[in-house]
This record gives C-alpha cells, sequence and structure tokens, in this order.
C-alpha cells in the first residue's frame, strides 16, 4: 500500500467550494486512505499529570484565608489579618507559581546563600567605595614625608641608613583620604579567581644533580587545556594517556591523494575517569598531541564496583559492533582483548570480561566500550526510583572487609 | 491466560514509557491486574486502576489516579460493561529516564517455560539455567507465575516455589 495520498478526481474540487476532509473525495482506487490513526483508548502524558497549584489553592481554602493558629500572639494575628487585607489572593498566586518563561532556571535554590560551587565568586563589596575619598593634597604628601624623616633614628656615622625603611613607607604610603580600604581594595569586575593569562612567567629553573633544568614554557595549546581542564602540568603528565590506533588516512581528490595521520587516544586517572580522543593532521606527530589532549578534555566519571570491576552486565553499541562487558569477583583479572584491555587500565578497572559479538572494527570497539562504561546504572539510584531500599549484603557478611 | 495478550502489553508498555506517558491503558484480566499489582509492588508502576475507556480523574493530591479514592470511586465490573473495562497503569520516570525500561516475555505462546527452585536460584545468582539468561543486570526482574499468584524470582526462592516464567523486567 502505498504511503502517499492516493490520485484523486481533480473535477471533484470544483463541484465543492469548500474540502472538508480528503476522505470524503472520490478515490481511484480501492485502498482505503487512512486518516491519522489515534488510539482507541487515549493516554495522558506524564507532563500533565502534574499537580495543579491554582486548584489546590481553590481546594484548601484554609490555607489562604482560613483560621489562623492559636499559638500565635494577638498582635501577631492583627497583623496576619490585616497583611491577608491588603494582599489580593489572585494576585499573589499569580506570583508566587513556578516560572513558565524561557528564562526559568532548570534546578531548585532558595537563592539566598552563596554556594561557592555553583555560584560566581563574590567580589569586593559595594561598601568598599567611600565617596568622601579625595587625593591628598601636597601639603598633606609633605606632612607624610616629615612624619616619616622624624622617625628615623638618628645616624651613627655617613652611610647608615637602612634602605627597608624607606621601602616600608614608600609601600605604606596612601595618596588618597578617606576610607583605607577603597584605596588599597578598590572593587573590580574582575572575577578574584581569575587567573592573570596574559602575563608569560618567566621559565622554572630546577637543578637536577649539579646541572640546571630550564622548564620550557607550556604550548598554546597545552595552555588551553590546563585552562579548560583544571589541571595544572603536573597532575596532567600523571594521568595515564595511550595511543591505541593509528593510521593513515587518504583523501582521494582530483588533484590527487592528500594522507592524513589518524590517531585514537584514551586518557583516564586510573581512579574511575576515562575519555577517548581522535586526532587527524598531516604530521602524526600532530595528530597524538591532538587526540590525547581531546582526550584529556573528554575525561568523564564512570561507576566502578568497589573500585575494581562494573555494575552487573553492561551492552555497547556502536555502528555494527556490538559487545558486553561483564562484572567478575575479585582477582580475576582483565580478560579482554587490548583495546578493552588498555581503556580498563586507563579507568582503573581490574577485574572484567568482556566479548565483542558482531564487527571487531578497532575503532568502534573503543568507542563501545567506553559508552558501554558510561551507561552504567548506579543500583542506589534504580532502588531509589522504585522506592525500595537497597543494602550491599557482600559489606555486611564480611563486615566492610572486603 | 493468554501470552498473545501479554506479550502486546509488554511492548506497549515499553512504548509507552519511551513516549513519556503518565498513564496508559491495558486489557482488564485477572492474568493481566495480577501482574500489575506485582510490578506495583516491585515499584515498576504508580498505580493500577480499573476504569472504562476513558482514563479516570487524577486523586486531588496525588499526581495520579487511586484505586481508593473516594471522590472517584471504581465502577462494579458488571456483564454489561465487562468489555470496556481496563486497566489503567501509572508510569514512573526517574531523573527524566522511565522507571521501567524494557519488559519481554520469556515463555512465548508456542513453548512456555517452566522452572523448579532448583532453577530458579540459578537465575538469581546471575546463572543461566536451560535456555533462560540469568539476571545480570542491576535491577532486573523476572515474574513468575506460580500457584500462590504472581511472583518475583526472588521471592519464589525464598518461597521455594517454582512456577511458569511469565516476563523479565528491568
Amino acid at each position: 500500500m502505498s504511503v502517499f495520498r492516493s490520485s484523486e478526481c481533480v473535477f471533484c474540487l470544483f463541484s465543492r467550494s469548500s474540502r472538508p476532509a480528503a476522505a470524503s473525495r472520490r478515490q481511484f482506487h480501492a485502498t482505503r486512505v487512512h486518516q491519522k490513526r489515534k488510539p482507541r483508548f487515549p493516554s495522558v502524558k506524564a507532563a500533565n499529570t502534574e499537580v495543579n497549584l491554582s486548584q489546590a489553592t481553590q481546594d484548601y481554602r484554609s490555607a489562604k484565608n482560613g483560621t489562623i493558629p492559636q499559638h500565635y500572639s494577638a498582635e501577631q494575628r492583627a497583623a496576619i489579618e490585616a497583611a491577608q487585607k491588603l494582599i489580593d489572593a489572585e494576585n499573589l498566586e499569580k506570583q508566587t507559581g513556578l516560572r513558565t518563561d524561557p528564562w526559568k532556571m532548570k534546578y531548585y535554590d532558595d537563592l539566598t546563600k552563596i554556594d561557592p560551587v555553583v555560584d560566581k565568586p563574590v567580589r569586593a563589596p559595594w561598601t568598599t567605595i567611600d565617596d568622601n575619598s579625595r587625593l591628598k593634597t601636597e601639603d598633606e604628601l609633605e606632612d607624610d614625608l616629615v612624619n616619616f624623616m622624624q622617625r628615623i633614628p638618628q645616624p651613627k656615622h655617613e652611610n647608615d641608613f637602612d634602605p627597608t625603611l624607606w621601602d616600608k613607607f614608600d609601600k605604606n604610603l596612601r595618596l588618597t583620604v578617606g576610607r583605607e580600604e577603597a584605596e588599597r581594595k578598590p572593587r573590580t569586575a574582575l572575577a578574584p579567581e581569575l587567573p592573570n593569562i596574559s602575563d608569560t612567567p618567566p621559565p622554572k629553573k630546577t637543578t637536577k644533580g649539579n646541572e640546571v633544568v630550564v622548564e620550557e614554557p607550556p604550548s598554546p595549546a597545552l595552555v588551553r587545556l590546563m585552562q579548560m581542564t583544571g589541571y595544572d602540568r603536573r597532575q596532567i603528565s600523571q594521568l595515564r594517556v595511550k595511543t591505541i590506533i593509528q593510521h593513515r588516512v587518504t583523501n582521494q581528490t582530483r588533484l590527487g591523494k592528500i594522507h592524513r595521520a589518524y590517531v585514537l587516544s584514551v586518557a583516564g586517572n586510573q581512579n574511575g575517569l576515562i575519555g577517548i580522543g581522535e586526532g587527524k593532521a598531516v604530521e602524526a606527530g600532530d595528530a597524538v598531541l591532538q587526540s590525547q589532549y581531546r582526550a584529556i578534555r573528554a575525561m568523564t566519571p564512570i561507576l566502578r564496583y568497589e573500585d575494581r570491576t562494573i555494575f552487573g552486565e553492561v551492552r555497547g553499541k556502536v555502528s555494527a559492533t556490538e559487545l558486553e562487558l561483564y562484572s567478575r569477583p575479585p582477582g580475576f583479572g582483565l580478560r579482554c582483548q587490548k583495546y578493552i584491555w588498555e581503556i580498563c587500565q586507563c579507568a582503573g578497572i581490574k577485574d572484567l570480561a568482556a566479548r565483542v559479538t558482531r564487527a571487531r572494527n578497532p575503532m568502534n570497539t573503543v568507542k563501545a566500550a567506553v559508552e558501554a562504561l558510561i551507561s552504567q546504572k548506579d543500583p542506589e539510584e534504580i532502588a531509589r526510583a522504585r522506592g525500595k531500599k537497597l543494602v550491599d549484603v557482600r559489606k555486611v557478611y564480611y563486615a566492610g572487609q572486603t | 491466560m493468554s501470552l498473545v495478550h501479554l506479550a502486546n502489553t509488554c511492548s506497549h508498555l515499553q512504548n509507552a514509557s519511551r513516549a513519556r506517558l503518565g498513564l496508559t491503558s491495558v486489557p482488564d484480566t485477572k492474568f493481566h491486574l495480577r501482574l500489575m499489582l506485582a510490578l506495583q509492588n516491585s515499584g515498576f508502576i504508580s498505580t493500577v486502576v480499573r476504569g472504562g475507556p476513558t482514563p479516570p480523574p487524577p486523586h486531588s493530591l496525588l499526581t495520579h489516579p487511586t484505586s481508593t479514592d473516594p471522590t472517584a470511586p471504581i465502577e462494579p465490573v458488571t456483564q454489561r460493561n465487562i468489555s470496556t473495562r481496563r486497566l489503567w497503569l501509572g508510569l514512573k520516570y526517574w531523573n527524566s529516564s522511565p522507571v521501567l525500561e524494557k519488559m519481554s516475555l520469556i515463555s512465548k505462546p508456542t513453548r512456555r517455560i517452566w522452572m523448579d527452585v532448583t532453577g530458579l536460584k540459578q537465575l538469581v545468582l546471575g546463572k543461566d539455567a536451560g535456555y533462560v539468561k540469568g539476571l545480570r543486570k542491576p535491577g532486573e526482574c523476572i515474574y513468575v507465575s506460580t500457584d500462590r499468584g504472581i511472583l518475583e524470582a526472588r521471592e519464589c526462592v525464598e518461597r521455594k516455589m517454582g512456577g511458569m516464567l511469565i516476563c523479565r523486567v528491568g
């Protein structure tokens, strides 16, 4: 049966001014034209089943204007009654509902406290600003200098002058009159934790035995990686990064073949973080660096049972490659093919078995394995979703000494 | 006890979960009702209410209808209305993913599978028994039809009862 609408009698168009429905026109063949199928028993969308707040307030009027609890004092009750008179109930209901505009927040927060993780860092407060502060006049500066000169101890000989005294004076000298914070710690538009990127730090010198080794400044790509991930150079060097697939790819153009190097790398901290990255460049070295940095950038946390194996059995599928990863008891080791072995080493998984059931394309195997590891479900979350309580009996039996 | 209807129900619940439906209906039979109550007991669905062809009204405080709601009493089944009765099920979602993700038959209409306690024990431990795969995914459940009603496989092992394996839910 054709999915398109069947051809219809054109002359029927003229006989009727308006078209009530497509089916009412004469058909040229016997196949029935289906209208959009509707289920016989209409279901309800989950989004439509949320609690209707306005309906609830109508139903429970006692919450809105009912009796005021007796434990309030007489003045408090009077104040509440006065407020209830002033505030229009409809208006209140309109204003206190959940926001529906596109700029509404995607999470619940009372916004009264500053969370150091989520919120922007606190800047110097506006209160440091002093409206009455002004620059010191020349006389006042002179007075400061005179005061300083008087506090200098009497010199014992000709060259007896401590330059640190002058440095201290120079440092502490104030140029304005008014609140001290306004000059010393003025309000700035910059966030306080923002690193100063523009300054290029001088190359660090470290002594290695007798010879002095000058540490090279990081390359721009490494600097970007450090800014993106928040890791410093030492932390990045401690990650386990492996290049596991490397081959040449060719683009056939009318002018000839253009060869490039393709590299796929895995990165992990051997403690539950794993990421893969692909790189392609004319030079193999560039491709390796590109893929490794991308892998570090793409690192995501995975679930591990007892920090050694996975939770149950997981499947992964990328294109025609399908694989299954199985959790195994302690001491089992990694019994799987080399690509999955490398991924597990980077992620810090010690006991695992794997089976690649369909195509064994190396690139897709790596991607499917990482996808499977990420797709694990936390049993605690599953239990909470079902309203159950979960206890790991393994920990109960051996008193946590597994 | 038609497994054909149950197969339709399994795929319907899977589809309804993926379509993020809150309330959907399946045919009302005694077998369906017992299985759905077992699912509700395990926490896969929020409510089971017998109703007509249109969805029953939600409880004034809860987000789903309940069978004990005094404002919307259940219509008793009579010979006149029995053909129009449906079981209305409330589907659950957690962290924007459905609680009931996969539901498939183990016994098929053409090949029913019975299992005794020893076999069920193997399944519950995550080992294969016969042609049936063990419960190796976290949170997976198998429902067994026994002479004491429809029970979860783990409960069957607890009570030392065997029966016909119906479906696998995860």
